[in-house]
């Protein structure tokens, strides 16, 4: 097992720019996930660690010590390919015994079998492993892929979209797996790729978001949750997603004071590191609003909007509700029984507590100001 | 041509249908089956017209071979066939003739071309589909202009090197030359067949432990197999059937089967019975090869056939 370190990181495929400066380090033993849109450079990342893709600037470290001229079969990192990358001319068997049988981490026949055999009952492929390559489904192929990956132990694991290409039930069934295996006996290095905000948040011990070859945010589930660095990363996380006001800062009698450009939605943001007149964005997670469908009372501490019911879509139990204020769209979220008869174009108000706001420079970057 | 068809098929069954019912149209499926079925037909009637057209020259050629000295010249299928042209060709009951040795020399000539070609091409086919390196491109283009640049142009500054240099007449001579015929058609084929298989299946052999040579023996070169298959059966046809090159680089020892068989068009008298005889022999080995390797024939030269 082994730290990976990665310092300043850029790659170039032609023209176009794959990584930007992208640094970042993962403690031994940590599981860390690359998150990200497609095209981010969550892969090539994972391929510059692993030493298949040669950086044209920046190092990466494994255990302390400099790998640029290190060849990838000397790295000791097993890496699970998005296509899988599986030997087509081999069974299931051969291919998940591949690394045990390679001159660098040879096992004796027995302990071989024994190994793979154990790594296939763990991924309910045991019954597989006679098929060739081509009788599996992609689902099961890519549990093959994992296995080749978790059948011997190595300095760290590379995970590549390891569960992109599963159903859903069995994506959260091998999630859960994973985490066990990850967390439990194994407790390997692990860099995990994935575009699934609901893997990285469940599965990381910290989260790397990664946006055109560059890193915006590292930290844990809570911290990029709760503090995302900028309207990006807010969006990247939750469904539905965050809503986001635009408007602009004014002085209020206990400080800067929220108002959207239409005037509909005014809510007090305080510890805000900006002055008043400034453009800003808020964003507010649907799960942080609550819905009064009546006239009520405002509740202590909360801010009270009006708006109109814009969509309503009942999804099982819950009924995500989009409400229209202003001009703006705001998502919320509520129990299905709270809302029987709830119609398009009703009336309804919205409650939010202040300091669940996320406010948001506006500019490129669009970078966080609240605190 | 198909819609007249289905009409006059139609006719029938509306009459019958009277007035009252609803005119009995055919239904679609029935009648796009019914089309598939006579292009179907009609496709293999072509065919069989083109394959019959194409045997003319084979069955010609076969012909002559077995005509006695006096029916040579006649265009007609009706003759006496003899064997005696194979015999004499070949020297039975004459103690051996020059044609079997220059068939032996064909063969080497030919398997060692291929064998050179593929030893050299493959790793190029290879380091080709895989690596970008700078005049990369410049030297797979040139390599394809082996291919279209007549052999003609080059052929007289080559006999002098080969003159000089002692190559001339020689089997190493022969085999290197052809390297201009074959190298080509092994780099270029064997460069799509790599460039069609993912570079993470020796990115994935690599992490597994084994080195890059490895990872190519072991992951690389058994899912091009049909590829090699493919391409040196082509190599060797067209090396055995190569003429320009035994026939302006050899005299007796290292000379080829197709530059010998004209032999018997020189002398007191053109038999072009003897050359056929000796033509329909020499064209047996391609054809053995092509019927041995038939398999991966198939796949072979259906490109991007490895894709998994």
């Amino acid at each position: 097992m082994a730290a990976i370190e990665v310092q300043g990181v850029r790659k170039k495929f032609g023209k176009l720019v794959a990584l930007d400066d992208v640094s970042f380090s993962v403690a031994d033993g940590e599981f860390f996930c690359l998150l990200g849109p497609s095209g981010a450079g969550k892969t090539t990342t994972c391929k510059s660690v692993a030493g298949l893709v040669r950086p044209d600037e920046g190092t990466v470290r494994l255990a302390g010590h400099d790998v640029g001229d290190v060849e990838p079969n000397h790295r000791d990192l097993a890496m699970c390919f998005e296509s899988y990358a599986l030997y087509p001319q081999l069974n299931v068997f051969d291919n998940m015994a591949s690394p045990l049988r390679s001159p660098r981490f040879r096992l004796s026949d027995d302990e071989t079998r024994e190994r793979v055999g154990r790594t296939a009952e763990m991924l309910g492929v045991a019954q597989l492993l006679h098929r060739g390559v081509d009788q599996l489904s992609n689902g099961q192929r890519q549990r093959i892929a994992l296995g080749r990956v978790l059948v011997r132990p190595a300095e760290a694991y590379l995970l590549d979209e390891p569960l992109a290409h599963l159903d859903a039930k069995l994506r959260t069934a091998m999630r859960a797996e994973l985490k066990s295996i990850s967390h439990g006996d194994l407790n390997t290095t692990t860099i995990y790729v994935t575009h699934d905000y609901v893997e990285a948040l469940s599965l990381a011990d910290r989260i790397g978001v990664l946006r055109e070859g560059r890193i915006l945010q590292v930290g844990t589930p809570e911290e990029i949750w709760d503090r995302p660095c900028n309207a990006f990363v807010a969006e990247a996380f939750g469904k539905p997603r965050i809503s986001f006001v635009d408007g602009g800062l004014v002085d209020g009698e206990h400080g800067l004071r929220f108002v959207s450009s239409d005037g509909a939605v005014e809510v007090p943001v305080p510890g805000v590191e900006a002055t008043a007149g400034e453009a800003v964005r808020i964003g507010v997670r649907p799960h942080d609003l609550e819905l009064h469908p009546g006239a009520e009372d405002v509740p202590a501490g909360r801010v009270w909007v009006n708006g109109v019911v814009y969509v309503l879509e009942h999804l099982g139990r819950q009924t995500e509700v989009t409400v229209q204020v202003g001009t703006a769209l705001l998502s919320v979220v509520v129990p299905r029984e709270d809302v029987p008869d709830l119609a398009r174009d009703d009336r309804v108000g919205l409650s939010l507590d202040p300091c669940a706001v996320h406010v948001f420079a506006r500019g490129e970057d669009e970078r966080r100001i609240s605190s | 041509m198909s819609t007249t068809v289905t009409e006059t098929a139609d006719p029938s069954g509306s009459t019958a249908a009277g007035s009252d019912v609803a005119p009995a149209r055919p239904r679609p499926e029935l009648r796009s089956s019914r089309r598939k079925a006579l292009a179907g037909s009609l496709a293999n009637v072509s065919l069989a017209a083109y394959f019959a057209f194409s045997l003319i020259p084979i069955v010609f050629i076969l012909a002559l071979s077995l005509k006695s000295n006096a029916d040579q010249t006649t265009t007609y299928l009706a003759f006496t066939p003899t064997l005696e042209n194979y015999r004499t060709v070949l020297g039975i009951g004459d103690g051996g003739s020059s044609y079997v040795r220059f068939f032996l020399a064909s063969l080497v000539t030919s398997v060692g071309a291929v064998l050179v070609s593929l030893a050299i091409g493959i790793p190029a086919a290879y380091a080709a589909a895989r690596y970008r390196f700078r005049g990369s491109e410049d030297l797979l283009f040139t390599l394809l202009s082996f291919r279209f640049a007549p052999e003609l142009a080059v052929i007289i500054p080559l006999s002098v090197i080969y003159q000089q240099l002692g190559l001339y007449d020689t089997f190493v001579g022969m085999i290197w030359v052809l390297q201009l015929v074959t190298m080509p058609l092994v780099v270029w084929i064997l460069r799509s067949f790599f460039q069609d298989l993912p570079a993470e299946l020796e990115e994935a052999a690599l992490l597994d432990g084994y080195t890059r040579r490895q990872a190519f023996f072991k992951t690389v070169l058994p899912l091009v197999r049909p590829g090699i298959a493919a391409v040196s059966l082509l190599a060797f046809i067209f090396a055995w059937n190569n003429f320009i090159f035994p026939f302006t680089l050899t005299s007796s020892n290292a000379q080829t089967v197709t530059v010998s068989s004209l032999a018997f068009l020189g002398g007191n008298q053109v038999q072009f019975n003897l050359v056929a005889a000796g033509v329909v022999m020499a064209a047996l080995p391609p054809l053995v090869l092509a019927l041995f390797i038939q398999r991966y024939l198939v796949r072979g030269l259906s490109f991007g056939a490895v894709k998994s």
